[in-house]
């Protein structure tokens, strides 16, 4: 229904209608300028230079395209730790978030047992809990285990950490993607001998698998973006991942008057995360509202 | 059920036992932290001393804290009037059938997923910078001399500087959950209304209005769980505890925690485990006002 109404609207150009919804238009387009504007001129200024940006020039580039704020901001501001770093904390928390979530999920939205709404309640309301609640107690048993002294203990705690937190959100989004797909396969998969955990691993994980890809696209942007956790718990420059790396170069960079290559940091680091979403950002959009009830 | 019984406990136990390491261990030992004296956070539980509500009382009667409690309260109250009535003009207007609808959607919604520290920095060092700043060239642009040179970065703008940059972020998200509960609405009901005379203000007025109420709490209870979590903004819009017109109770907890705090003389982890529970109860009275205030069950559509 609502595909067809699209098409009408695409086939002719009604400059009646048009005309009615201007005002719309008006405010939405401002709007969007004004985001291409605030993007378009750090990418701008990141390929500046510190005089030509305070010259207020940084949009006609006077003196030429500065790639070299990248490379030095890459090679001496520590930002390819932070960077790789980021990357090793999301991709192995992302991971583990749906070997561990997704059977959970699956268990709870398939089948009957004591505990299941208590478990699915408390989920819930984790995710209404500041994370205030829950980081001293964590600080203090991760420090009296003396887990911070050791750079390769303090990468695992942190990994858990952003497991942790995220298991409550990954775990109901699967579950509401799970209850929407069809008990006959499990049915048909049962009448041919095949046994629950198989059944599970060979089909359903599968076709729960837009699913899992949304979810995971949504841990990946949370756990790059993760900063509070991060702060407290990466106590050196090795550990640090992009959003705290970001916020000590900032603080360095005013006072060496970088600008330029302060800029450059700032689109190393939302790079990846707007990459994704150019490609993704239909099914991210799709996503944000299939984790909550409405 | 009965053979499965073994699969149900190997699926599950992973996710709940971090659930539990992760969040309800440290959720009652928060409890407890807060009815204590702790000078250190790392202190075993035989250096604590018991002082009851003690912690709570004292948080109360400091300046520091309840600034930064006001502050939160007019981000919470200013800035969710800010969001709410945005995100859902937006929301109304990208579903009032124009053009290029994903595409604007798209990009309102993409400071969502930029670094909270990229979009502030970005903000801080551009949008406000009194030499090359995008507000300045604007007004100059429009020949607002006064507006141009105007300091937003300066005590008494600062805070609002903050509550706007803050603001743009968090449109997209919350305009994504009303449209999605204007688009459960439904045209046919829409077309029933204008054959029956209802233009289009008194369509939005009768009927999408009350359809969205439970939409409305969705967004409530979404916003004040994010306005709990509140600290990156106001830790990049000044340094600690310098400057107190953005501080937020978070911030506070941090300093008084963790931090590299000089205002603070007084440390005590208690504070900082009160100060969680005081944030957590607020999103529990609000959450609980919202279910008491706004019933939706008595619409079906």
């Amino acid at each position: 229904m609502a595909k067809e109404r699209e098409k009408k609207q695409r086939e002719k150009l009604n400059w009646k209608k048009e005309l009615k919804l201007a005002p719309g238009y008006i405010i939405i387009i401002l709007w969007v300028l004004f985001t291409f504007m605030l993007l378009g001129w750090i990418l701008a200024a990141s390929f500046s230079t510190t005089g030509d940006i305070f010259a207020g020039k940084a949009l006609q580039f006077p003196t030429g395209l500065h790639f070299e704020n990248y490379v030095k901001a890459w090679q001496s501001s520590n930002v390819a730790t932070f960077f790789t770093n980021s990357l090793i904390y999301s991709l192995i928390s992302c991971t583990l978030l749906i070997v561990i979530c997704a059977p959970a999920a699956y268990v709870l939205s398939r089948f009957k047992f004591i505990g299941n709404k208590v478990v699915q309640t408390s989920f819930v309301s984790a995710m209404g809990v500041p994370i205030t609640m829950i980081v001293l107690p964590l600080f203090c048993v991760v420090a009296n285990m003396g887990l911070l002294n050791n750079i390769f203990a303090s990468k695992v705690t942190l990994v858990f950490l952003y497991i942790g937190i995220n298991i409550p959100y990954t775990t109901i989004f699967l579950l509401t993607f799970f209850s929407n797909i069809s008990k006959t396969y499990e049915e048909a998969a049962a009448i041919d001998g095949c046994p629950p955990i198989k059944t599970f691993w060979k089909i359903m994980f599968p076709m729960a698998q837009t699913g899992i890809v949304t979810v995971t696209i949504f841990n990946f942007i949370n756990i790059w973006n993760e900063y509070f956790l991060s702060l407290i718990f990466a106590n050196s420059d090795n550990l640090r991942p992009v959003a705290v790396g970001l916020y000590g170069m900032l603080q360095s960079m005013q006072y060496t008057g970088n600008w330029a290559g302060m800029f450059a940091a700032v689109v190393i680091v939302f790079l990846p995360t707007f990459i994704l979403y150019i490609f993704l950002s239909e099914k991210i959009i799709g996503g944000v509202t299939g984790g909550i009830k409405g | 059920m009965k053979k499965n019984k073994g699969m149900i406990v190997a699926f599950l136990a992973p996710a709940v036992i971090i659930f539990l390491v992760v969040f309800l261990y440290p959720i009652i030992r928060t409890v407890m932290m807060s009815l204590y004296r702790i000078d250190g956070v790392t202190d075993t539980m035989s250096l604590w001393q018991f002082v009851g509500l003690q912690n709570y009382t004292k948080l109360f009667t400091t300046a520091i804290f309840k600034t930064s409690m006001y502050n939160i309260f007019k981000i919470w109250f200013i800035g969710g009037a800010i969001v709410m009535f945005f995100s859902l003009l937006f929301a109304v207007i990208l579903t009032s059938g124009i053009r290029f609808k994903k595409f604007f959607r798209a990009v309102i919604y993409l400071p969502n997923i930029i670094s909270a520290v990229a979009l502030a920095t970005m903000w801080l060092q551009y949008v406000y910078s009194p030499k090359f700043g995008l507000l300045k060239s604007f007004f100059e642009t429009i020949g607002l001399k006064s507006l141009a040179n105007t300091p937003w970065l300066d005590t008494s703008h600062k805070f609002w500087a903050l509550l706007f940059a803050y603001c743009f972020g968090m449109i997209g998200y919350h305009m994504l959950i009303w449209m999605s509960g204007i688009e459960r609405i439904g045209p046919e009901f829409y077309e029933a209304a204008t054959i029956d005379g209802a233009n289009k203000p008194q369509q939005f007025r009768y009927m999408t209005l009350p359809l969205l109420k439970g939409v409305f709490k969705t967004n409530i209870t979404m916003w004040t769980v994010s306005a709990a979590a509140f600290f990156v903004w106001s830790q990049l819009f000044s340094n600690v505890t310098a400057d107190k017109s953005t501080i937020v109770p978070v911030q506070y907890m941090y300093v008084n925690t963790f931090g590299a705090g000089n205002a603070i003389v007084d440390k005590n982890a208690g504070y900082g485990a009160a100060i969680g529970i005081i944030l957590c109860l607020c999103v529990v009275i609000v959450f609980t006002l919202c279910n008491l205030l706004i019933k939706d069950d008595d619409l079906e559509f």
